[in-house]
């Protein structure tokens, strides 16, 4: 690495050193209480798995240049030169990190683990070295907030093809739309992921609960924030935050992603609109009496995987248990409690990179699979994305013969006529 | 010529004590005092971060929890029992052995409340004191700790263990000598010098049989306060702030 690609890194460094990123590199002990706390350590016990030590390989490039230990007694803090093996050292630290910030409910004061790995993150995006394909992924998201007018054609035409798939699950009102798209004045403002799975039951309860709502033109999903592009992410969020404030929406409802959710929820600032989870809104509507599911539908035993960005970093944990109320008698909840759940293994853009990282996702993830498997329940309820698709993977690899569903596709298969 | 040569030793014994006991007593604070102000002052006036980084469920009020993680270490407690009872020794000791301290300053009737001599707890506090820094550094010979660990650790842990040594076993030395001498009016008289900034060594202080002990004692002690802002011990101050941000 040569000196100005170094400087340039540097820069990118000091641009993350806020007031908690500082508190963050200079408190560690190294006392290791987070030892247990990351499922990878805990399924594949090595030492660079264990929180505190990935940390220390951003710690130690801290040290090295932003530290007065590190330049005047290099060797007490062990730090470290940036160079190219640091790259590949910080690469594994990052990547093997999905950023579900277990290891915060172990360290005494509460240090945060994937921030200090969005460093690491951010550097490797500087020297070219972050996965590609994660970087594609985000600067399609950003074309296409920049060139609306040219997807939209294609975009309605294939909503158009989706209501007939709603309609067989909720018959609306005559005249009323199936999907609305682009209304002005609308209450809700609904941002989901390119999918049927993702577009179709969240329409059908929209609709059943009378709900003035209107779908987004962009997936929800942020690439920019996986790969640690903060000026990625703010680009892909700015498209729906100026797409909500355009149709004068009173709340904007996030589809069953737990970054896109996340990322809106708390990094969007203050905005004339309310933030929801989809599954805070289902479980709104059962409150309200606005929908009412039928309990007998589903006959096997069930238990519920907290999304991490979700549940212990978005505060969405009792509304999934208060929906799964009213759709089974046999509900069974994991151990240990919500705030302990392990990942699921697929988060910080692991799964988005598929086949590469299925490997290691499988091998790291085998305390939840293990966590499943303990609560003898027939069917898994999620309702992330990501972790549907890491958990519809960890079910293949190690035959946990459980059935895999989202949590709002059930509520839109148990809707019944009030 | 032995005479001579002892003489000589005995000089260069008494500027190495005058040296630890009064100009590297003056650095040791000056560097410990301005270094923990600058590090502070430059890392509370960093923009603060744009989004909420705590994690749930929540428990308000959060700056009641904040205190309650930070003193208490309910984290260390469930995860790791045994680290825990001596962490709680160390601090509470710690503690005491600062208001032990103080008193050698002046009387102090807030402290008294409990009447005790000074120090309080008769050399206990100190042992436990020893053997929880004994507990946290050999712990640290054991993986997977010791692959955690750099070296900073081992030094502070070490430079601790030398001075709290040194120290705590003052008043036990005393009995070896005359047990009238080095007492707490001889402290008090040295250290008030010091405040006053009229420095002088009472020779009750540096004359005593075991004065090489107060002599190690305040040099370790010196070493570690100039480590002190540069070194992770710094989460003294930062361990209540960050446990605010995760209670949000």
């Amino acid at each position: 690495m040569d000196e100005k690609m170094r400087e340039e890194l540097l820069k990118l460094f000091q641009s993350k050193l806020n007031q908690a990123m500082k508190f963050y590199l200079e408190t560690c002990s190294r006392c290791g209480v987070c030892t247990k706390a990351c499922h990878v350590h805990e399924s594949m016990p090595r030492v660079k798995y264990i929180a505190a030590y990935r940390a220390e390989i951003v710690r130690r490039i801290y040290k090295k240049y932003f530290k007065a230990q590190g330049k005047l007694w290099s060797s007490a803090g062990e730090s470290k030169e940036l160079t190219e093996m640091a790259l590949q050292e910080l690469y594994e630290a990052a990547y093997s990190c999905t950023g579900c910030r277990r290891c915060m409910v172990y360290c005494p004061f509460g240090i945060d683990t994937q921030m200090i790995m969005s460093i690491a993150k951010l550097l490797l995006v500087g020297a070219s070295a972050e996965p590609e394909i994660l970087t594609m992924l985000a600067d399609m998201s950003i074309e296409k907030g920049k060139s609306v007018e040219i997807f939209k054609e294609g975009f309605l035409t294939g909503i158009k093809n989706l209501e007939a798939d709603v309609v067989k699950r909720w018959k609306a009102e005559a005249g009323d739309t199936v999907i609305p798209v682009n209304t002005e004045g609308a209450d809700l403002l609904y941002v989901a992921l390119a999918g049927a799975h993702s577009i179709v039951p969240a329409a059908a309860v929209f609709n059943a609960a009378g709900e003035n709502w209107t779908l987004s033109f962009f997936e929800a999903v942020n690439f920019g924030a996986f790969v640690g592009d903060p000026s990625r992410t703010k680009l892909i969020l700015e498209r729906i935050i100026s797409e909500a404030k355009r149709l004068k929406v009173k709340e904007v409802c996030i589809c069953e992603c737990g970054t896109a959710f996340r990322v809106m929820k708390q990094l969007s600032g203050k905005q004339p609109f309310k933030v929801s989870s989809i599954t805070e809104v289902h479980a709104r509507y059962i409150r309200e009496g606005r929908i009412k599911l039928d309990k007998s539908k589903f006959k096997e035993s069930i238990t519920y995987h907290d999304p991490c960005q979700i549940a212990r970093n978005g505060g969405v944990i009792d509304e999934p248990r208060y929906i799964l109320e009213h759709l089974t008698n046999d509900f069974r909840d994991m151990s240990p409690e919500p705030k302990y759940n392990y990942c699921c293994g697929g988060g910080g853009g692991l799964v988005a990179l598929g086949e590469d990282t299925l490997d290691f996702r499988m091998k790291s993830a085998k305390v939840k699979a293990d966590q499943v498997k303990a609560t003898g329940a027939g069917m898994l309820v999620t309702a992330c994305e990501n972790c549907h698709t890491q958990l519809s993977d960890l079910n293949d690899h190690y035959e946990m013969n459980v059935d895999v569903r989202f949590l709002s596709s059930m509520v839109a298969d148990a809707l019944v006529r009030k | 010529m032995l005479v001579i040569a002892l003489t000589r030793r005995e000089a260069s014994v008494q500027a190495f004590y005058y040296f630890v006991l009064i100009p590297m007593v003056y650095v040791a604070f000056a560097v410990f005092i301005l270094g923990t102000v600058f590090q502070l002052v430059k890392m509370f006036g960093e923009k603060k971060h744009p989004t909420t980084l705590q994690i749930f469920p929540e428990k308000k009020p959060a700056w009641l929890w904040a205190l309650h993680d930070t003193f208490l270490l309910p984290t260390v407690r469930r995860h790791n029992p045994l680290l825990w009872v001596f962490l709680m020794l160390f601090h509470v000791a710690f503690l005491l052995l600062i208001i032990g301290h103080l008193e050698l300053f002046a009387k102090f009737s807030l402290f008294q409340v409990v009447a005790h001599d000074v120090f309080l707890g008769g050399g206990y506090v100190g042992i436990i004191l020893s053997v929880a820094l004994l507990f946290f550094l050999f712990r640290r010979f054991v993986s997977p700790y010791r692959d955690l660990s750099v070296p900073e650790d081992y030094y502070l842990l070490i430079l601790l263990f030398l001075t709290v040594l040194f120290g705590s076993q003052m008043d036990w030395a005393r009995r070896w000598y005359d047990y009238s001498s080095m007492t707490v009016d001889d402290y008090r008289t040295y250290l008030m010098s010091l405040i006053s900034l009229k420095p002088a060594v009472p020779p009750g202080v540096d004359g005593a049989g075991h004065s090489f002990m107060l002599v190690l004692h305040i040099f370790f002690a010196n070493v570690f306060l100039i480590f002190f802002p540069f070194s992770k011990i710094m989460h003294s101050f930062l361990a209540l702030p960050m446990n605010k941000l995760r209670r949000g």
